[in-house]
């Protein structure tokens, strides 16, 4: 105090140590909410040079067109882990549902394919499905749909939050019987001949772009590239809301309390039965609108829809994103990220034209990775490096 | 790995014998399997593969592992990387109808091996008449079954059918069916056991249903692939026996594979169905090459192979006819 020379100096000298160190910086940006974007960009530019194709109009159509559905799905399983929870029915969700929505629409059926089925008579018949052309028939059969999905989460949420029973364990069982039952309703067979506009849901283009100069009467389809699809719409929109539910609500801040320590959550007030009821209601009903959209693009309903490694995609595209398998964290544009980057992987390991046994492998170390990032992460949060 | 290496020399026969149109020049072919589980798609995507290689194309290989919708992606990864043709051997006939339109809307040829669309009207299809393959080789067992019957009560008759979303499985349910229809008076209803074309479910299904009727005269199997799963479940039941020796369940598959071949000759079964599985892979091939060559981005044409059934009649004179014969002289199940 009695020096007042040296302070200007030391305000000069501290200021270079005001700056952050690459270190920080480095620890900022692997911190950031943007980090998986980050990653998902240098990615696609180391490659860029060594896969044309990878930058390629068609190419970056084909990794948005690919991202809506799995996106969808992959937002319900973010409240799940969110909470500390596990949702393994999810792919058995997408092929019952897929079948539920496709048999209440199919213009026609075939005896030949259907007539061992249990629904054939029943439901559906050589006239089709009991909505089929019926004014707001798509409409039904979506809420239908819904309906039924919704259902199914809440049963697990039931099981979980009234009997303690562990996420796993019911998911699981969750998952066995609705696979069981899909197949069962069909015999394993799949549903076509749905009308044009429910299946506009899941390939329609809203906005297509062409680039270059229009010399010839007719454009090649090829040349032309979809920009703004139904699907895209479907997943952005479910995506806000579930934004808006996660980060601006009561109820998101509940989930948060959940996942963070549900005794601590049940000791605050937090009505934590409710609250995971509603987690597995969600994660269903997106699971539903995921199988609206895979069963459209694919123009059938499938009961082996959401079977094989559907769910390493979804899980491991969330984990990628940053949300925790311990819970307590979670955020739904981490989700969007994780999602992009797992479909551009997967886009650039065709590319590289691997085997689908290596794409899987690198998929699969590539979620390890994540979970070993996400601990890091969470390790740095805390202070423990 | 090990079938796959040793059907190289099955494929180098397929190559050496194929009579693939030369092309004016190298083209890009994108290859789309569902899989490849049973040795008729390994010979399959072998010769395809090794004859465009060798003829100088490039071919991008894909391989969807049991997965509609990763198929679907696939393909339109390599419509984004600006092939040529595709070739497709889909998961099931709804997604080939799906996978077709996808091709032609964007102005690429595309080829569909085997398995059809439950459309046949686009793209080039190359498929077995599966109905009349089966009903060739179920009337041949239909007839040995009358001529061993003791007693003159009727026959018990089972088939395996497969996944009935593939229409190869409802042409090879379909023959079996019409076959039997010849003898009303000598079969009773038949027995089916579904397999989903899964090993897994046929052995689940065949042993509850052979537990639950032990008294089988006739067997078909609507693919040669089961013939393994078969065996597990007839041997401990004392049903696995050769012809002319009591207990002979008269039995019979379709495809034409290696595995069918030798039990042919070893007398276990009696007659399978044979795809020409080397003419099917030519057919696609020279199809596609060709609608290239003409600047054809819609090819529209169905390509079927008669077949025909390999008996324990007929085995001396066709026994080279068919392809899993070929790959048996070769050594192929001696690896």
């Amino acid at each position: 105090m009695t020096d007042s020379g040296p302070l200007p100096a030391t305000a000069e000298r501290e200021e270079p140590a005001l700056a952050p160190t690459v270190g920080q910086r480095a620890k900022r940006i692997f911190l950031s909410d943007y980090f998986v974007l980050y990653l998902s960009l240098a990615y696609f530019l180391v490659l860029m040079p060594f896969l044309p194709t990878l930058s390629n109009p068609a190419n970056l159509a084909n990794i948005l067109s690919n991202m809506w559905p799995l996106l969808v799905v992959a937002i319900g399983q973010t409240f799940v882990l969110t909470i500390a929870g596990i949702d393994l029915s999810q792919g058995s969700v997408v092929g019952f549902t897929s079948v539920v929505g496709a048999m209440l629409l199919a213009a026609t059926a075939s005896p030949d394919v259907l007539s061992n089925a249990p629904i054939w008579g029943l439901i559906i018949d050589e006239t089709g499905g009991p909505l089929a052309g019926v004014p707001g028939g798509i409409a039904l059969a979506i809420a239908a749909m819904i309906a039924a999905g919704g259902l199914i989460g809440a049963a697990n949420g039931l099981a979980i939050a009234h009997f303690r029973m562990p996420p796993f364990m019911v998911t699981l069982v969750t998952m066995i019987v609705i696979s069981a039952f899909a197949i069962f309703l069909t015999q394993s067979e799949n549903i076509r001949n749905l009308p044009e506009a429910y299946i506009q849901l899941g390939k329609g283009d809203i906005v297509s772009v062409y680039f270059g100069e229009q010399d010839e009467s007719r454009i090649p389809r090829r040349e032309i590239y979809s920009f703004i699809t139904y699907p895209m719409i479907i997943a952005v929109t479910v995506a806000i809301i579930a934004h808006i539910a996660l980060s601006r609500t009561v109820f998101g801040r509940q989930v948060f309390a959940i996942g963070t320590n549900r005794r601590a959550a049940e000791i605050s007030g937090v009505p934590v039965k409710r609250v995971i009821v509603l987690v597995f209601t969600i994660s269903a009903v997106c699971a539903t609108i995921g199988a609206l959209l895979y069963s459209t693009r694919l123009e059938a309903g499938r009961p082996t829809l959401g079977d094989g490694n559907f769910l390493l995609d979804v899980i491991g595209a969330t984990v990628i994103g940053g949300t925790s398998l311990f819970g307590g964290k979670g955020k739904i544009i981490w989700t969007v990220f994780g999602v992009f980057f797992f479909v551009l992987l997967s886009n650039t390991l065709n590319l590289m034209n691997l085997s689908s046994f290596h794409i899987d492998m690198v998929k699969g170390a590539v979620i390890v990775a994540a979970a070993l990032l996400d601990v890091l992460r969470t390790r740095l949060i805390r202070g423990g490096i | 790995m090990r079938t796959v290496s040793t059907l190289f020399a099955g494929a180098a026969f397929a190559a050496a014998s194929l009579g693939v149109a030369a092309p004016a020049s190298a083209a890009t072919i994108c290859f789309a399997f569902q899989d490849l589980e049973t040795e008729f798609w390994v010979a399959g995507h072998t010769a395809i593969t090794r004859t465009l290689e060798e003829a100088g194309h490039t071919v991008i290989e894909r391989n969807a592992n049991e997965d509609a919708n990763r198929q679907l992606e696939q393909v339109r990864d390599c419509i984004a990387q600006g092939v040529d043709g595709i070739i497709i051997i889909p998961q099931d006939g709804e997604s080939a109808v799906t996978i077709v339109n996808e091709a032609q809307d964007n102005d690429v040829p595309i080829a569909v091996f085997n398995r059809p669309p439950s459309d046949l009207s686009k793209g080039i299809i190359v498929v077995a008449d599966n109905a009349s393959i089966a009903s060739q080789a179920v009337d041949f067992l239909a007839q040995e079954a009358i001529a061993n019957r003791e007693g003159d009560g009727k026959l018990t008759p089972m088939i395996i059918v497969g996944d009935l979303g593939d229409p190869n499985a409802v042409g090879r349910k379909d023959g079996f069916y019409a076959a039997l229809e010849n003898y009303p008076d000598d079969f009773n209803t038949p027995i089916e056991v579904a397999s989903e074309w899964d090993a897994a479910t046929a052995l689940a299904n065949l042993e509850a249903a052979v537990t639950a009727n032990p008294e089988i005269d006739l067997l078909f199997t609507s693919s040669d692939f089961l013939f393994p799963t078969i065996r597990s479940v007839f041997e401990p039941r004392g049903m696995w026996v050769p012809r002319g020796e009591a207990g002979h369940v008269v039995m019979g598959g379709l495809d034409g594979d290696a595995t069918a071949c030798q039990l042919l000759k070893e007398g276990f079964i009696d007659s399978t169905g044979v795809q020409d599985l080397y003419f099917e892979a030519e057919a696609a091939l020279n199809a596609i090459l060709a609608a290239i060559e003409a600047g054809e981005a819609q090819p529209n044409e169905v390509i079927e192979d008669p077949g025909f059934a390999l008996t324990s009649a007929n085995l001396g004179e066709r026994e080279m006819d068919m392809w899993g014969c070929v790959l048996l002289s070769e050594g192929f199940l001696d690896q």
